[in-house]
């Protein structure tokens, strides 16, 4: 559905992170389980789209 | 949030404090996350305990700085037992009564609680989710109410709201003159929010600052009728990322827009080249769009049956049943 929305309203911009102040991974859940856990804190996910 | 906030210096304080994990949600790579964390809108933000895996807090939206410190408070909080701030506690509960379309509920819920909250960034939140629930059921009155909430956050700079967020107020604005029937009172906001939208790329410092508002912009000044205005902009964006397929699918939906149907397809093209997620959906359903403008509806068909073939190939997450259903409605329609 959030895809069909955004067909609906279609032009979105393109951005990037800045890495260097929030260490974020890409795309890897089991990695940050794994970091998470053995630094003993809990993940901050953000769930987003290129568009 | 990934131009403005994440790459805020004033949050270093808080990098040891959280695991981050950035979910692109249409990467396959994503499935698994993506079915144990569905997502409804984006970006979605989300803390998790490790331990058990299990999401205790979850915020549909973008955030301001401060906005992001909250969460991020409430989101240690919250993995200790301890409940949501009261101002996340409400803007979560509109967003679960419009989410489930619970819409008399949402509006009277946001009118109740907004004056709590209001000159606030959770203030204006709770008014731009209700009014959005509000125009969709008869009670004007409502209506009228939640709009008049979400013009004093749009001109209340105190909230201090991310510009896309206030840009969202703007548009909420123009969604109840739609309703009202107002033509002139929705051009009206609509130049307000193009003229703030362009003041505010102006004073971009970054290539992915200035790019953050394209959306807004192609969005407004199509919407004005003014399509050809977001052409430069697009143009610097795709030159500031090449590899990039976003500005080009947005360029190839400009000119489809503008009735220059070649150069949608050549823009079209370059963002097919470029895409290579689950995006690649909305660029060939785009795609057979401007095959059917220009009237070859053999090439529609077939774009289109490609697009629900590609749709239904994707692992369970991505693969997108609503899409599928409107991709399918339209085959028929392009086939009768």
């Amino acid at each position: 559905m959030k895809r069909l929305l955004i067909l609906l309203l279609l032009a979105a911009p393109v951005v990037a992170y800045g890495k260097e102040v929030l260490p974020f991974i890409d795309n890897d859940y089991e990695k940050a389980v794994a970091r998470a856990k053995a630094k003993n804190v809990p993940i901050f996910a953000d769930a987003w789209a290129p568009w | 949030m990934r131009a403005f906030v994440f790459p805020d210096r004033s949050l270093a304080r808080h990098a040891g404090q959280f695991v981050w994990l950035a979910i692109d949600i249409d990467n396959t790579a994503n499935s698994s996350f993506l079915v144990k964390f569905p997502v409804t809108g984006t970006p979605t933000l989300m803390v998790i305990d490790p331990q058990t895996e299990a999401a205790v807090l979850r915020y549909v939206g973008s955030a301001s700085v401060p906005q992001l410190e909250q969460l991020l408070r409430d989101g240690a909080e919250a993995t200790r037992g301890k409940p949501l701030s009261a101002g996340v506690e409400a803007e979560n509960l509109i967003e679960s009564l419009r989410q489930s379309r619970d819409l008399e509920n949402c509006a009277a819920r946001a009118l109740e609680l907004y004056p709590r909250f209001a000159g606030t960034a959770s203030g204006a939140s709770i008014a731009e989710r209700g009014l959005s629930c509000a125009l969709r059921i008869p009670d004007q009155s409502k209506t009228l109410a939640l709009a008049k909430a979400v013009h004093d956050e749009a001109e209340n700079p105190r909230n201090a709201l991310i510009d896309g967020d206030r840009a969202a107020l703007y548009l909420g604005l123009v969604a109840e003159r739609k309703k009202a029937k107002d033509e002139a009172g929705m051009r009206s906001i609509r130049e307000q929010l193009a003229a703030f939208l362009e003041a505010r790329a102006a004073a971009a410092t970054t290539p992915a600052q200035r790019a953050s508002y394209d959306f807004y912009r192609v969005r407004v000044y199509r919407e004005l009728g003014q399509s050809e205005k977001s052409i430069p902009m697009l143009e610097q964006t795709e030159r500031d990322f090449p590899t990039d397929y976003v500005p080009t699918l947005s360029l190839s939906r400009v000119y489809q827009t503008m009735g220059k149907y070649d150069e949608a397809l050549a823009a079209s093209d370059r963002a097919l080249a470029r895409v290579t997620s689950a995006a690649k959906v909305m660029v060939l359903d785009l795609r057979s769009d401007v095959y059917a403008a220009k009237g070859d509806k053999t090439t529609a068909a077939q774009t289109l049956r490609d697009a629900i073939a590609f749709n239904e190939s994707l692992p369970p997450g991505l693969r997108d049943e609503g899409i599928n259903t409107m991709l399918k409605k339209k085959l028929e329609k392009i086939s009768q």
